[in-house]
């Protein structure tokens, strides 16, 4: 490592920005991870030790149940959140990205 | 001159497809191997083109980073869609029903673990492969050799899965020789990669994914059809058909007799993805970090749109399969069991629908859409298993940086043959083996592995190379060794009479233990190195988090 990208490196660290970046995204990640985690494992625990829950039909008349319907929404819901995180990732992220940079080169 | 020769030989192997379909035990298929002749012939077109922009290791294991985030995406899912998943999942839906949709939900949620955890720093501090990152504040050498063992080792895995099935289906499907069909899939694989590199592989990946999109999309579409479009119909005929009846829209008893085994399975099934080396690998072949995200959403989509359709698929071929006895081996009393007697067994559910709802044109189209899924996922593999035994083991561990371009570029083509070679010899040693229990266990050494180390050493400052080192040792061997002396392997492949680990599924153990163990063996480490290694935390960190520094698009 150069002393140059140690140099550009203490400045990045020096940025009040950088931190706040830092902060942001570890939040925000985390926050994004527990929802997944939620749905997920609220889909797996459900399916695993409350089954019958999951037997029911979604109504009266229909042959489709809870579990079919619940499985294919848990997995649009996986593409859902992915959108979702690219959005927040765009509009917050990329501005203080392109500032630190900016700002230490 | 050499290059020519070899790619006019493996050419000549392919009359040998047409001639062979007359010795086979199935019926050949002519619209398929037509198709897959035209599928052939233009991928090796694309080699031919790649081959010749490939001549640095960038170029070779990156494509040299100029893939956008949309044909990356594509990528993604063309290697993460292996015909296991295809036709597996649509094989475990028409078995049991709901049971078969919980394997694709834990596929998909890999991707969430990705994006949210790791994508884009992956994307801001390695250059060719996972080790670049989990050795750049670590030990190098360590870091290496721990990433190279577990990749080749859940290659190895894969590729045997993927060559034994691939063996399998293509006698069913094409009509000829089990061993013809192997060497077909290794030597079609090792021309892709050892000439084209990464970027024939991609665009093989690209091409594959395209085509297997628009067929299960065809597929599924006839079939919803076929129901007025109202799934809800096709889900009510397909439990008036099912042996189990309304069973099949819940919960079996798989899951109920060992919840902890279906939890266990989860895990693995949703943190394996950013432990798997060849997706991983996937990542550095765009230009930035934005790009990776890029990919991360189109590869989801895909994927889970994908998935969907084998729902469709499998729950439809319930409806419709037994209207078609010739599908069936009738038993003594003319009975069709629609499970057991589906000739060719399970796997070939979403073959035989295609047939059933398109006619031969379809299933040709299937079946050459699944053939070329096989290599393309082999080819995938291959390249990664290469990139570890060139890069990280070669030039990294036993050269110590020393190597030139040249020597590299050599080891990696000798890596990839080798390779292409070794994974012939297994498909055809493990022909008869049962060989389903792989795929899962490189799913949950990835998991128990990979992914820890991956994950602290990036998202860490406390971690250092003897916690990582340790750790994912001991990950990778209770994974491993959970496995084995559990029903599986234990009792299915080795024949005792009682496995020794209560439920075959290692994560829910594995997993927290490896991130227990890089915890426990980094916080008790007081060497020089282990200062240093928190030191350069900031460094990375930045880097990771800005891009700053990061291996820029091309070296051009």
């Amino acid at each position: 490592m150069g002393s140059r990208t140690d140099d550009v490196t203490a400045r990045v660290l020096a940025n009040p920005k950088y931190h706040q970046l830092v902060r942001k995204r570890n939040a925000i990640s985390l926050v994004f991870f527990a929802v997944m985690l939620v749905v997920y494992a609220g889909f797996i625990l459900t399916l695993a030790f409350v089954p019958e829950l999951f037997a029911r039909p979604i109504g009266a008349g229909f042959t489709t149940s809870i579990g079919v319907l619940t499985a294919t929404l848990v997995a649009v819901s996986a593409v859902v959140m992915i959108a979702a995180y690219v959005q927040v990732s765009n509009k917050v992220f990329d501005p203080l990205i392109r500032a630190i940079v900016e700002d230490a080169t | 001159m050499i290059r020519s020769l070899l790619f006019l030989a493996m050419l000549g192997l392919l009359p040998g497809v047409a001639l062979a379909q007359g010795n086979g035990e199935a019926q050949a298929n002519t619209p398929a191997i037509v198709m897959f002749l035209v599928f052939i012939a233009a991928t090796m077109g694309i080699t031919w083109w790649a081959a010749r922009r490939t001549k640095t290791t960038a170029d070779f294991y990156t494509a040299g980073g100029g893939i956008t985030g949309f044909q990356n995406g594509l990528a993604i899912a063309g290697d993460y869609l292996s015909a296991a998943s295809f036709l597996g999942i649509a094989g475990m839906v028409y078995v049991s029903g709901f049971d078969g949709m919980i394997y694709a939900i834990g596929f998909l949620f890999g991707w969430p673990v990705v994006m949210f955890l790791i994508a884009e720093r992956l994307r801001n501090l390695g250059r060719y492969n996972f080790a670049d990152v989990t050795s750049f504040r670590l030990g190098q050498t360590r870091m290496r050799v721990l990433a190279a063992s577990a990749s080749l080792l859940i290659i190895a895995l894969y590729l045997i899965a993927q060559m034994v099935g691939a063996g399998k289906l293509i006698v069913l499907l094409f009509g000829i020789k089990y061993n013809l069909a192997v060497v077909i899939v290794g030597a079609l694989m090792i021309v892709y990669v050892a000439f084209g590199g990464m970027t024939a592989t991609t665009w093989v990946q690209i091409i594959k994914a395209v085509l297997m999109l628009f067929g299960a999309t065809l597929l599924a579409g006839l079939v919803l059809a076929g129901f007025n479009f109202n799934p809800d119909v096709m889900l009510a005929e397909a439990v008036k058909i099912h042996p189990t009846g309304n069973a099949i829209m819940a919960p079996g008893a798989q899951v109920s007799s060992n919840p902890l085994n279906a939890l266990s399975l989860g895990l693995a099934l949703a943190f394996g993805t950013a432990g798997l080396p060849h997706i991983l690998m996937r990542f550095f072949t765009v230009a930035n970090a934005n790009e990776a995200r890029k990919s991360v959403i189109y590869a989801s989509t895909f994927i889970g749109y994908f998935y969907l359709l084998t729902f469709i698929i499998g729950f439809g071929a319930i409806a419709i399969l037994y209207k078609h006895p010739e599908y069936f081996s009738t038993g003594a009393n003319g009975e069709i069991d629609i499970i057991n007697s589906l000739i060719g067994g399970t796997n070939m559910v979403a073959v035989h629908l295609s047939n059933a709802v398109g006619g031969s044109l379809l299933l040709g189209f299937l079946a050459a859409v699944t053939f070329a899924t096989i290599v393309a996922v082999v080819a995938g593999l291959a390249l990664a298993g290469a990139a570890a035994i060139s890069h990280d083991l070669y030039a990294n561990v036993f050269a110590r940086g020393r190597a030139t371009e040249k020597q590299q570029m050599r080891i990696s083509r000798i890596a990839t043959v080798s390779l292409g070679i070794i994974a012939i010899l297994l498909g055809i040693v493990f022909e008869n083996q049962n060989v389903a229990f792989m795929v899962g266990l490189a799913f949950a050494i990835a998991a128990s592995s990979n992914f820890p180390v991956l994950l602290l050493s990036i998202a860490w400052r406390g971690c250092t190379t003897r916690g990582a080192t340790i750790g994912g040792f001991i990950g990778l061997a209770t994974a491993t060794l959970w496995v084995v002396l559990s029903k599986t392997v234990w009792v299915d492949v080795f024949g005792f009479a009682e496995p020794i680990t209560p439920f075959p599924n290692p994560g829910i153990i594995s997993i927290p233990l490896a991130f227990v163990a890089i915890w426990l063996f980094s916080i008790t480490d007081k060497s020089a190195a282990s200062v240093n290694e928190r030191a350069a935390f900031d460094a990375l960190t930045v880097r990771s988090q800005t891009g700053i520094g990061a291996t820029a698009a091309s070296d051009h």
